[in-house]
Formats: structure tokens, C-alpha cells, sequence
């Protein structure tokens, strides 16, 4: 199962962060920040895949309430896209390339739904950003991958909002992220 | 696009009116954004806490502006700082009437709380209400909610209303696929409240129509399938078929091709839940995996341009790779995989090379022989310096797998040499393995001897306890090691070496520290100044093994006994309580009158009792647990064919063992035939391990004799005697049934016309054979899933009889009209429908009456009509008896009203001859029956059918 989906930026701060498995809020952000340690120092050349230290695994079972079937994370799928890190957590039973494909799909929607998404727009509509996640991960496991009922679904609750005047796109440096095919710069 | 109820506003990135932006918020994360360092940013946290927790405590808000504070609170949370108050505000606001109050109420209750949360139990009933009401997105958040937090309490008392809205036919596809995960949820944290009966509903919905239904509830049942694979066999069919309609047929959706591959996502779950069951005895689904699997590995033989498309299509590749590798049968796929397999591990994209190795790693586990992978073994070492760790890693776990007695020496030789290079993160792992396979190939004393050691002076703090300490029990336990290891150990610890050799070394050279004192350099005074210089720069552990073993030296070398009791003397006083402790007990010891007591201490240890291996039992902690049971482990074929690895004893990882011979044929992983026969069985049993044993009993078999429907009878009983016609009919479905026997082969086909206004949806056929020993029935083909009304499906099912067998077979029949409706017809496959009625002389029947004998293989039976409304004739009885396909014999009996037959039963085994004789009587309406065959077990199964059918006299069921 996904035990986790995390985004966050370039400079390791959190956009979103959702934990199928619970954790306490201080385990949480260790992982976290050991993951973007992990995840930021590998070169652009290494693949998209990274066991879990296992201290980092063990660390992380400690927490979780024992029960008889217990999900320990082990692998590390992540993208990077532009300014923004694509991180999905899961165990050694999901296909890789699946969820690799399940974060285009996740920032495809992300971009139907914001026209050409950039961070800002994760940052002020977190809640979209949730929702959008729930129309294609329930209980950590993929519900959906079409990209029009994901886009429909989130649209449906009419929780999409508008992106504050003042904080226009590619101020503070925030590029979009990318978007139609050919163009995606997430590897 | 589906209509939806309810929803806040309309979308729109311009909205002014509908959903009102919250200033206070937006201002609020542009503070944050604008705060340039981290202690501003908590400033600005703070002051906006201590804000809401006062907004809070004066209470009085309304539901506009309890959203926006749990909202700033939710930000602050996902900030990464922690929340601990304002939970109750958060959870109030999922019972509000605003959807986007109650959708912020929920992402609070999934992101603030947490399944054993003492605020859960009071938003149950809130969560229940929206469960049941008629607002889908309602219901939606309220499925995510239970998928988020839910566990046993929640389990128990929502579980109904989630089954509910998963297979109402009333529910929306959305809903509904939300609702099969949310279950798998529940099932998950409580299995009890997935209940038996409804298995054969939610296997149905694999064949929804809607393709994300279809892949939710095929995750559902993957989950359910490896804790009652009995129950759920059924979904092996329907993932068998349905991949082959995705994948053959195209049969998919516009929307849910990814990048032009038809919906990876369920491609790869139905390959996944197709590993969970042993390769399938049936040759039309066999066929039917055959076909897609091959499909899959030739669409992949083009490489895309496009990096998207090439992953989908690379995650399909790889998980039909892992199945084929899990069946095991299909030798032409296997040859293509290996080829394939190994251009993957060679491939530029670092991806691909991961993957590659990943699946080597599992054709090691399960391959019969390890030849296709040896041969790049090359490669494969040279991945171990790949740019990559992910990859090394990966490198690693194959090398791993892949040893065997005619690698393993130089494979541990290329490990021990990338060891000294190794990233930090893997060398403990790295030691572990290398050690169990110095263990587990070692043929000669020098080698294991020396490996062992080495590696430890190499790895030196990633040396986990358990591997010294399995060093020593080893030399411990075999006797031909000891001189060499002390030898050793000796040269190690005079030099500059790390400490947990002079552990080692302390040990073993106070165990066998005498063997070697006649060696040049090893004397008593020498290895006594060799450890007793380690003293100082060792922790106190260490030390005290050096004291325990300079005590077992007063024993064997009273010469040294001086210099030892100096040594005990200066720890007398270490300011350590145990060094301190041990040195004086040691010194009471060492100058006691006599040393009766110190040889009854320092004896000789006995060997170590066998046990587990501590390093395999170590590297298996290092698995992680997961509720999607693997179906392979790493490590070999020996470690998957007793996958928990707990019967070393057993195996040449024990502790006792020969150095000298080299490992016999039991030990090489590439072994004898009768390993792969046994595999399969041993791997169910592995996933079996968990299955709760109530449960199995307790599931019932649909499909069994059982279970019956009503009316049955009345078509099999018209088809006992016939080749063709109606075995049901009602108001919705008729089931024709043509048949053909020729010698042991019968062939069946089925006609399923579907007679209602409505089409069927799932309609599916499951076979029980009770008589599976002597009769084989092979399914040709499935009939289709979808029948429109006035619609016809077909379905053929051979059956061959291999020997007399007793029990006809029955078949289940179910469909989604609404509910799902289900029918148990027993099939009119009875042993006389292999019997061919013979002609035969009055003289050769009489002499084979009289060679066949009576008893045993003689019966007979006496009896009247069931009842006095029934009537016989001579028509009647003739017919019957031809139509249980005897030969009449006229002439031969005296009595023209008696009936002599004669017949010839075909089976695989051979063929039997049965002889009749009946003897009606009209008037008494009573019937005398005797058979004799050449079989004894042929008799009693012909005269208890026709003993049924004659009983029924005339009217009725003719």
C-alpha cells in the first residue's frame, strides 16, 4: 500500500503532506527531512526509486499501532518536477513504475485544474490540493487514474479558488511547473 | 459527465460570490510566505495560535468563520508544526449543512486525528448520517474519512452502510469505488468484518463496466484473496479474463489509456492478484494468460519515445514478468524473459537497470536453475559500481540470490572487495549476507576460516553482534576449524586489528588457546601479552571476555599463572563494577587450595545447542512487513522454498557440518527435480501460514451439491436419459444444454439466454467436480460477462472420465440483474453417458454372466413405484433402459418381459463390460434389478441412477 504522498520544494519545506500509515507530527517532519536529504542530494541521473534506510523504516514502524497486518514503508518513488519534489512512500508491494505514473497523473490533474499549477497555487489552495489527492489515492491504495474524473471529481466539491491578485505567477520566482506532453520537465 | 447533487459552488477560477476567498487566511500564509527566517515564521505562528485558541474559548462563531480558523490551523499543521488544539472545532464543522465547511471539517478529522483518537467516537454518528444520506459527495467524504481514521470501533459499526453502498445497484461508480477501498480499509484494521457472504457479490463487481470500480475492487479482493484463498478463487477467472479483455480485446475506455497503454494501473493489479494462486490446472485460462502475457511482451518489443508512455508500458512488462516468473510453466515465456531480462540489466536508463535487477532477483528466487542468470554474472558484479545505490543495492540482493557452490567463492570475493568501498547505509546488510554465504558455501576450513575473519577485520563496526558470535559458535561446533581459526585469530590480534576480533580472539583462544601452544609464536606467555595488550583500548565488554579468558589460561597454562594473577590484581580495582566483580571472583578462583573448582568452571564448553541461524533470523528483521503478503522473498531458491527460512536445522546452514566433503547435491539451490515440484505446494503453504482456520471452515462452496437450487431436479432428470434440452429455465434465464459422448470423452455445451428486459452483468460459471479424481473437466471457454436481453451466451466444458466415478458435478451460475442472482444446477454428467450399449449372442452373454461371478461385482436391488399414482408399461421400461445406453438383448430371457442388456462402460483406465437383467412386474408394479460388471465398483453406480429413475414410474418427469 502508499503510505504517504509528500510534495515539497526545492528548499525542503512541506506543500502537502499525507501519511496513510499515522505518525506522530514529530516523526512526521524527521521523515520528512530525512527523505529530502535522501532525495535532494541524488543526481538527476539516478533513478527514480530509493529503498527506505532501514533505520528510517524501523523508525517509523515504532509508531504505528501494532496490528496483525502492519504496512512498513520501504520504498522511496519520487519525481522532481521544476520547483517541487513528488514523493510517494509506500511498501515493497507496489509496482515502482505504477506510482510513478500515479504522480504524472496526480500533477497533470494539478495543472487541469490550476491552468499551468505553479507552487503558489498548492500553497494557498491545500485543501484542493487534498481533495485532489483523494480522487485518486483512497486509504493508500489507487482509486483512480483518469485524468478527466480526477479533474471532475475535485471540481465537483467546487473547492477550486482563485489565486490571490497580488501574488502573481512567476513572482518570487516560481516557475510553472510545466504541462502538456512533451514538456514535462519531472523525470 | 455524471450529474452530481450538492456540491458549494459552481467551479470557477473567477468566482466572486460563491465560495467567498477567506482574506483572513490568504493574508495569514502570505505573512508566513513573506517571513524570511524560521524564527520569524514561528513568531507569526504563535501570535496567530494564541489568536484562535482565544477565538475559540469566547466561542459564538459561526460556521464562515470556524472554517477559515481550522483552516489557518490546517496550514499551520501542514507547515510541520504541531497542532494540539482545536480538534472539537475542526470535528463540529463536518456536521455542518455548507459542503465547504463539512469538506474542511473532514480534511481536519483525516489529517488532525487518528484511529485510536478519543475525539473518533463522536463523529461516528455524524459520519454514519452522511454515509446514508442521499448526497453522493457527502458520501464520498465520508468513505474518505473511514479510509483515513477508521479502525475497529468504526469498523463494527459502519462496515454494513460502506458494504451498502458498494454493491447497491443505486450507487454511483464514484461512490462505489470509493467504497471498495474504504472496506479494504476496514478489512485491513479488523478482518471480521468482511462477512463470508459476501464474497461472490464483491467478486462480481470485478467486471464493472466502469474501469475505476474495476480496479478498486480488485485491489479489495487482492487483499481478501490472501487470507481466504479458497473463498475468493473464483476472482482468478475474472482477472484472467478481464486482463485478457484489456489487454487482447482493447476493451477500454477512451480516458483510461495512459499515454496509449490501456489503464496501466489495473493491468498491473490483475497481474499481481493472478501471483497470489498457483498456476492454473484449467488449459482455457492457462491459454488465456498465455495469450496476454504474450501480448504484453511483444507490444513492449518497441520502445516509445515518449519517457511516460515507456513507464507505463515498463510497468505492465514488469509485473507480467513477475507472473510469468510465479507460474513457472510456460517455458517459451521464460526463455523470451531471461534474453529480455538481461538487456535490461545492461540498459542505460537507470530506471530499467533497477527494475531488471529486481526482477532477476525474483527469477532467482523461483528459477529451477540459475544458468540463465550466471550468465551475467559479469554484469551483474559490475552493477554493484553503479552510479546509483539504489542500483548497487539491488546489485547486491541478486548476488545474493544468485550464489551457488560453483559462484559463490568468487561472488564473495567481488562483495569483500566492494565492501571496503561499500556507502555506509548498506555495509551492515553487506556484512550479513556475505557472512551467510561464507557460511553456507564454505568447503574447505581455510576458506571459511579466513573469509570470516576478514571480513570482520574489513567491516569492522558494521559487524552486527550476531555475526561474531556466529563466527564463534561455528568453530565452536566443528572440531576440524578450531587450530586454524586460533591460529588466525592469534595473527590477528598481535597486529593492529579491530575490536571484535580481539572479542573473537579472546574467546576462541581461551577455548582453544592450548591446541596451537606448541605452534612457533603461539605460546601460553605470547597469546596471554597478545590479548593483554588489546586491554587498554578496548570497552569494558571486550574486556571482560579478555578476564573470562585469562581465567580458562590459569587452567590450561599454570606456567603464565603469575603474570594472569597481576592482571586480575590491577582490575581488582577498575573503578567498573563488573570488570571489578569478574577479576575478583576470578582471583578467589585462580589461588583456591586446590583447582578442583577452576577445571569444573573452565571445562571445556559444550557445543552450542542448533538453532535458527541469528544472521538469516537478523536479515529477515530487515524485511519489512507488509499486509500484501510477497509472494517471493530474496534470497534463492532455498529461502523461498521455506520461505520463513526457520528449518535450518536441517539444512547445511547448521551449526554442525562437514568442511571436507563438498556440499552434496541437496545444497545447491539449483538442486534436484523434485525441489521445483515441491516448491509451488510450499509456497502456498507460506502464504497459507496466517489464514484463520475458522474462517475456511466455515466458507461455503456456492457451487457444491450442497447448495442446490430449488427445482433442479426436473432438467437434470429430463437430461439423464437425453442428449439435449432445457437443464432450467425461469422467469429471467434459460439454460440449454447440448451434449456428446464419444468413449471417455464428453463434451457440454451451454446455451445462457438471458430472458429478462435487463442485461445480465458478471454472469459467471463455477464448476464443482466432486469426482476431480476420476473425472478431468477442462472449460473451453468462458461464457461472456455482459448477456443484452434476448441475448445468448455459449460455454464449453469437456469433461473426461478417467475411472468409474460416482458423483456427477455441479455448477453455480451467477449474474448481476440488480442484485446479484445465483442458481446450483447439477450437471446430467453420470457414469452411464460413457457407455456404449453392445450387441451380443445369447451364448457370450450367458458365459460372461457366469464369468464375472456374483458378489462383488454383482448387484441387485428390489423395489415398487414411489407411489400409487404412478404407472409402468413395457414402453416405459425399455425406454428407460436405453437411455441409460444399454444394448437390449430380446430373446434371451425365457420370460419375454424381462429385459437382458449388455454395455461397455469407456474410461481412460481401460473399459469395462456391465450385463443387465430386469425383471418387471406389471401387476405388484415392482421391479427386480441385477448388474454385474467387470468392475466391482461399476455396479452399485448404474443401479442406484436406474433404480431412481424406474421408481418414478410414468408419470411426472416423463
Amino acid at each position: 500500500m502508499i503510505n504517504a504522498v509528500l510534495v515539497f520544494n526545492n528548499a525542503g519545506q512541506p506543500r502537502l503532506t499525507k501519511f496513510y500509515t499515522q505518525l506522530e507530527t514529530s516523526v512526521q517532519q524527521r521523515l520528512i527531512s530525512e527523505i529530502f536529504t535522501l532525495v535532494a542530494n541524488r543526481p538527476s541521473s539516478a533513478c527514480n526509486f530509493l529503498p527506505l534506510p532501514p533505520l528510517l523504516a524501523n523508525s517509523s514502524k515504532s509508531s504505528t499501532p501494532t496490528t496483525p497486518h502492519n504496512d512498513t514503508p520501504s520504498l522511496v518513488t519520487y519525481r522532481h518536477y521544476a520547483t517541487l519534489y513528488f514523493i510517494i512512500i509506500s511498501t515493497s508491494t507496489e509496482s515502482p513504475l505504477a506510482l510513478l505514473d500515479l504522480i504524472q497523473v496526480y500533477v497533470q490533474a494539478l495543472d487541469g485544474l490550476f491552468e499551468n499549477v505553479c507552487e503558489l497555487d498548492l500553497i494557498f489552495n491545500f485543501e484542493t490540493l487534498h481533495a485532489t489527492l483523494g480522487e485518486l489515492i483512497v486509504g493508500g491504495v489507487v482509486v483512480e487514474t483518469q485524468l478527466d474524473k480526477v479533474i471532475e471529481g475535485v471540481k465537483a466539491q467546487g473547492a477550486v479558488a482563485k489565486r490571490p491578485v497580488n501574488e502573481s505567477k512567476g513572482g518570487m520566482g516560481f516557475a510553472g511547473f510545466g504541462r502538456g506532453d512533451g514538456v514535462w520537465a519531472g523525470r | 459527465m455524471e450529474s452530481r447533487s450538492g456540491g458549494g459552488g459552481i467551479f470557477s477560477r473567477n468566482n466572486s460570490g460563491n465560495v467567498p476567498t477567506m482574506r483572513g487566511l490568504v493574508s495569514f500564509i502570505a505573512d508566513l510566505r513573506n517571513a524570511r527566517a524560521r524564527e520569524l515564521e514561528e513568531k507569526r505562528i504563535n501570535k496567530e495560535l494564541a489568536n484562535i485558541r482565544q477565538k475559540f474559548r469566547d466561542g459564538g462563531l459561526n460556521g464562515y468563520h470556524r472554517k477559515k480558523y481550522v483552516c489557518k490551523l490546517l496550514y499551520i499543521y501542514i507547515l510541520g508544526w504541531n497542532v494540539d488544539f482545536g480538534h472539537l472545532e475542526a470535528v463540529n464543522l463536518i456536521s455542518a449543512t455548507k459542503y465547504s465547511e463539512k469538506q474542511i471539517g473532514y480534511l481536519a478529522v483525516t489529517l488532525f486525528l487518528h484511529e485510536e483518537h478519543e475525539l473518533l467516537h463522536l463523529v461516528v454518528n455524524s459520519i454514519r448520517k452522511d454515509l446514508m444520506g442521499h448526497n453522493e459527495l457527502n458520501n464520498c467524504l465520508a468513505l474518505h474519512a473511514i479510509a483515513n481514521v477508521g479502525g475497529r470501533e468504526m469498523g463494527e459499526a459502519l462496515s454494513g452502510d460502506v458494504h451498502r453502498l458498494l454493491i447497491s445497484p443505486a450507487s454511483k461508480a464514484f461512490v462505489k469505488k470509493k467504497a471498495a477501498l474504504t472496506l479494504l480499509r476496514l478489512y485491513r484494521k479488523y478482518p471480521n468484518i468482511v462477512q463470508n457472504e459476501w464474497a461472490e457479490r464483491i467478486i462480481s463487481l470485478m467486471d464493472d463496466p466502469d474501469m475505476g470500480v474495476a480496479l478498486s475492487v480488485t485491489s479489495l479482493v487482492m487483499a481478501l484473496v490472501q487470507d481466504n484463498q479458497e473463498q475468493y478463487k473464483g476472482s482468478y477467472v475474472k482477472a484472467a479474463d478481464r486482463l485478457k479483455r484489456i489487454v487482447i480485446d482493447n476493451e477500454c475506455a477512451e480516458g483510461y489509456y495512459y499515454y496509449k497503454v490501456p489503464c496501466p494501473w489495473i493491468q498491473v493489479k490483475l497481474l499481481k492478484l493472478l501471483q497470489y494462486y498457483p498456476p492454473p490446472e484449467d488449459s482455457h485460462i492457462r491459454k488465456l494468460i498465455r495469450d496476454s502475457l504474450q501480448k504484453i511482451m511483444d507490444s513492449a518489443l518497441e520502445m516509445p519515445k515518449n519517457v511516460q508512455q515507456n513507464n507505463a508500458q515498463n510497468a505492465v512488462l514488469f509485473e507480467a514478468i513477475n507472473l510469468v516468473i510465479h507460474l513457472d510453466t510456460e517455458q517459451d515465456l521464460m526463455v523470451q524473459i531471461s534474453t529480455r531480462l538481461g538487456k535490461f540489466i545492461a540498459s542505460r536508463e537507470t530506471n530499467v537497470r533497477y527494475l531488471g535487477l529486481e526482477a532477476m532477483t525474483h527469477l532467482a528466487a523461483r528459477s529451477e536453475t540459475l544458468d540463465p542468470i550466471k550468465k551475467h554474472q559479469a554484469i551483474i558484479i559490475g552493477s554493484l559500481r553503479d552510479r546509483d545505490i539504489s542500483v548497487r543495492r539491488q546489485g547486491l540482493d541478486l548476488l545474493y540470490s544468485m550464489c551457488d557452490p560453483s559462484n559463490a567463492q568468487p561472488i564473495v570475493q567481488e562483495l569483500l572487495r566492494y565492501l571496503q568501498s561499500a556507502d555506509y547505509a548498506i555495509r551492515e546488510e553487506m556484512v550479513l549476507k556475505i557472512a551467510i554465504l561464507t557460511e553456507k558455501y564454505a568447503t574447505d576450513v581455510q576458506w571459511y576460516v579466513d573469509i570470516s575473519l576478514r571480513l570482520i577485520a574489513m567491516a569492522g563496526d558494521h559487524v552486527s553482534d550476531e555475526v561474531w558470535q556466529r563466527v564463534i559458535q561455528i568453530v565452536t561446533n566443528n572440531e576440524e576449524l578450531q587450530v586454524y581459526a586460533a591460529q588466525n585469530i592469534l595473527q590477528y590480534v598481535k597486529s593492529d586489528c579491530h575490536e571484535t576480533l580481539v572479542k573473537i580472539g579472546g574467546y576462541l583462544l581461551g577455548e582453544f588457546g592450548h591446541l596451537i601452544a606448541d605452534s612457533k609464536g603461539c605460546s601460553p606467555i605470547e597469546q596471554y601479552l597478545a590479548l593483554n595488550a588489546k586491554m587498554r583500548g578496548c570497552p569494558s565488554s571486550t574486556r571482560a571476555i579478555i578476564l573470562s579468558c585469562f581465567v580458562k589460561f590459569v587452567n590450561l597454562f599454570p606456567e603464565i599463572k603469575p603474570q594472569l594473577l597481576q592482571t586480575f590484581n590491577a582490575y581488582s580495582h577498575s573503578l567498573d563494577s563488573e570488570l571489578q566483580q569478574r577479576a575478583c571472583e576470578y582471583l578467589a578462583l585462580a589461588t583456591m587450595p586446590t583447582d578442583d573448582l577452576l577445571r569444573t568452571v573452565c571445562d571445556e564448553m559444550p557445543p552450542f545447542p542448533e538453532r535458527t541461524s541469528a544472521l538469516l533470523s537478523r536479515l529477515h528483521q530487515k524485511h519489512a512487513t507488509t499486509s500484501d503478503k510477497r509472494t517471493w522473498v530474496i534470497g534463492g531458491k532455498d529461502a523461498n522454498a521455506d520461505p520463513k527460512e526457520f528449518n535450518l536445522v536441517n539444512q547445511p546452514t547448521g551449526l554442525k557440518r562437514s568442511f571436507t566433503a563438498p556440499i552434496s547435491g541437496n545444497a545447491t539451490p539449483s538442486g534436484n527435480g523434485t525441489n521445483g515440484v515441491n516448491n509451488l505446494s510450499n509456497d502456498l503453504a507460506g502464504l497459507d501460514m496466517s489464514i484463520d482456520t475458522n474462517k475456511v471452515l466455515k466458507a461455503p462452496n456456492l457451487a457444491s451439491a450442497a447448495h442446490l437450487s430449488p427445482d433442479w431436479e426436473i432438467g437434470y432428470n429430463r437430461l439423464l436419459l437425453r442428449t439435449e434440452g432445457v437443464l432450467y429455465e425461469d422467469a429471467q434465464v434459460q439454460i440449454g444444454l447440448r451434449t456428446e459422448y464419444r468413449a471417455q470423452l464428453g463434451c457440454l455445451i451451454f446455451y445462457f439466454t438471458n430472458k429478462s428486459p435487463f442485461p445480465m452483468g458478471s454472469f459467471t460459471t463455477t464448476l464443482d467436480n466432486r469426482s476431480s479424481e476420476h473425472l478431468k473437466t477442462d472449460i473451453k471457454g468462458l461464457p461472456d460477462t455482459l448477456i443484452q436481453p434476448e441475448g445468448q451466451t455459449q460455454q464449453t466444458i469437456m469433461f473426461e472420465a478417467k475411472n468409474v466415478f460416482a458423483d456427477p458435478p455441479t455448477i453455480r451460475v451467477s449474474y448481476l440483474a440488480g442484485a446479484l442472482q445465483a442458481l446450483t444446477l447439477q450437471l446430467p454428467v453420470y457414469l452411464h453417458k460413457y457407455m456404449d450399449a453392445a450387441e451380443l449372442s445369447g451364448e457370450d452373454f450367458f458365459k460372461r454372466w457366469k464369468q464375472i461371478g456374483g458378489e462383488p461385482r454383482e448387484a441387485q436391488r428390489i423395489f415398487g413405484l414411489v407411489n400409487k399414482n404412478r404407472t409402468m408399461n413395457s414402453e416405459f421400461v425399455r425406454r428407460v433402459v436405453q437411455g441409460f445406453r444399454w444394448g437390449i438383448l430380446d430373446g434371451l430371457d425365457p420370460n419375454a418381459k424381462n429385459i437382458v442388456g449388455a454395455t461397455v462402460l469407456h474410461t481412460a483406465d481401460g473399459k469395462f463390460g456391465c450385463l443387465l437383467r430386469l425383471e418387471p412386474n406389471y401387476d405388484t408394479r415392482m421391479f427386480r434389478i441385477t448388474i454385474r460388471a467387470t468392475d466391482e465398483a461399476v455396479p452399485p453406480i448404474l443401479i442406484k441412477a436406474m433404480e431412481d429413475r424406474l421408481s418414478q414410474g410414468m408419470e411426472g418427469v416423463y
